[in-house]
């Protein structure tokens, strides 16, 4: 248990690292970078209590929020999909599958595991851009901003996934 | 009773996520109060010295490209001086027109005692944003360093923001990229003067409002930092006319500008510190 959550705050470590380091320092032509934050909630496990999971996001759209200047935007996004995550995984992992299944290519299934990571970082690029755009009267801007965004945070999250599923199996 | 309890805490899940949400929501309209928020921004100690570590990294790669825009823009700027030098000596031999003595203390203040008015205080950027709808960013000077919130941060190219929190050795600065930025300027060699304000989008591109419609412009006009805030001295380079539009009421005209700082790129800045604003300020609310 202790094991399992201290790899897990690893994991989200090194994620928040690159996305501040790495993807926060990106502005291609003005609109927006890679959002990798949203992986560490699209990865927690089956069987983690629902509370626990809402914190997961909570706490890592806090650390991802303070760095980049976008206070409350990145947990109000994060936490959202905390909330989605559990069921959708329910929903979506093979019913065979293990009580405390890790969603990845390999214990899902590519399609299954493509289709629920898109699905919640979709929901997580709308809320977040929709709230980062409060009030904001150029709404084709900031639908080319998702668009990049989610392409580029999903191009590069099946290739993270790809690299993790090789390294394990 | 048990059978109570456990209906409750199978929903309690509910409650923990109304809880996260709002705090979110409270941490994200806090955040438009600017001056009281600093402690949740980049300029907090964690997260700035974070990014000081990075910034030093990144400076130290891309000092040959810095250096040598330093050395071009210092030629340009000595280039500029010269010229306005010379136009400040014709200017004070020609007599002033009655309208124009407002403005005399700010000619003079460039020609003879800019040192005295303004100050500088040099900065790097350690933290940046362009791709928000409000960006800020943060610089490695602060309060310990004279730094005060609603001081003017300009680079070699033209203005960048105004501060607008500081901690002992970082300051967070609102950039002109920002929703609630409105900077005072004029056409250069003009006395037209408007607001410089950002609608989003694109890094380059603002807007300057309310220019009557008999003004004479064309694209390509110079636009300037007015001098009226005392937040910066008159004349600092701000953009091009790029676009003339009507404004939205069609009563007057609309300039699409394009700005001569590009925000993503720049690494070093420098504050101005207005020696007279506080005497000004005070004589305004007098």
């Amino acid at each position: 248990m202790i094991i399992s959550t201290l790899k897990r705050m690893a994991w989200a470590l090194l994620l928040l690292i690159v996305q501040v380091l790495v993807f926060d320092q990106m502005h291609p032509w003005g609109y927006g970078a890679p959002l990798l934050c949203p992986l560490i909630v699209i990865t927690l496990p089956m069987g983690i209590s629902r509370s626990e999971a809402l914190l997961w996001g909570f706490c890592t759209g806090f650390v991802a929020d303070i760095f980049a200047g976008t206070s409350g935007i990145s947990s109000a996004a994060l936490t959202f999909i905390a909330f989605i995550q559990p069921p959708l995984l329910e929903l979506t992992a093979p019913r065979d599958s293990d009580e405390e299944l890790h969603p990845s290519f390999s214990t899902m299934g590519r399609w299954n595991y493509f289709r629920f990571m898109a699905l919640l970082l979709l929901l997580h690029h709308i809320i977040y851009f929709a709230l980062e755009s409060f009030s904001y009267y150029l709404l084709t801007d900031t639908l080319i901003s998702m668009t990049v965004s989610y392409l580029a945070s999903l191009l590069l999250i099946v290739l993270i996934e790809h690299l993790r599923n090789n390294n394990e199996g | 009773m048990s059978d109570f309890i456990e209906r409750i805490t199978a929903y309690i899940h509910w409650a923990v996520f109304l809880l996260l949400e709002v705090l979110s929501g409270f941490l994200l309209f806090q955040y438009n109060h600017y001056q009281g928020s600093v402690w949740f921004t980049q300029a907090n100690i964690a997260a700035a010295q974070v990014h000081e570590w990075e910034a030093g990294i990144l400076s130290y790669l891309r000092m040959p490209a810095e250096n040598a825009a330093l050395v071009r823009q210092n030629i340009v700027l000595q280039q500029q001086n010269d010229a306005l030098r010379h136009k400040l000596k014709t200017l004070s031999n020609s007599p002033l027109k009655g309208e124009k003595k407002g403005s005399l203390p700010l000619r003079e203040g460039w020609g003879g005692s800019l040192n005295l008015q303004f100050s500088m205080i040099e900065a790097r950027i350690i933290d940046n944003s362009v791709r928000k709808r409000d960006n800020m960013l943060v610089i490695d000077v602060g309060s310990n360093d004279g730094v005060a919130p609603e001081m003017g941060v300009v680079s070699g190219t033209g203005v960048v923001g105004i501060v607008s929190a500081v901690t002992p050795h970082h300051a967070l600065v609102m950039s002109i990229l920002n929703s609630h930025s409105s900077i005072s300027c004029r056409l250069r060699g003009t006395e037209y003067f408007g607001y410089l304000k950002w609608k989003g989008g694109r890094p380059l591109r603002a807007y300057m409002d309310d220019v009557p419609r008999h003004a004479h412009i064309k694209k390509g006009d110079i636009v300037e930092t007015s001098g009226f805030s005392n937040v910066f001295p008159a004349g600092i380079f701000l953009g091009k006319v790029a676009e003339i539009k009507n404004s939205r009421d069609g009563m007057a005209y609309e300039l699409e500008i394009l700005l001569s700082t590009d925000l993503a790129n720049i690494r070093h800045v420098a504050v101005i510190n207005n020696h007279s604003k506080a005497e000004l300020d005070s004589l305004l609310t007098q």
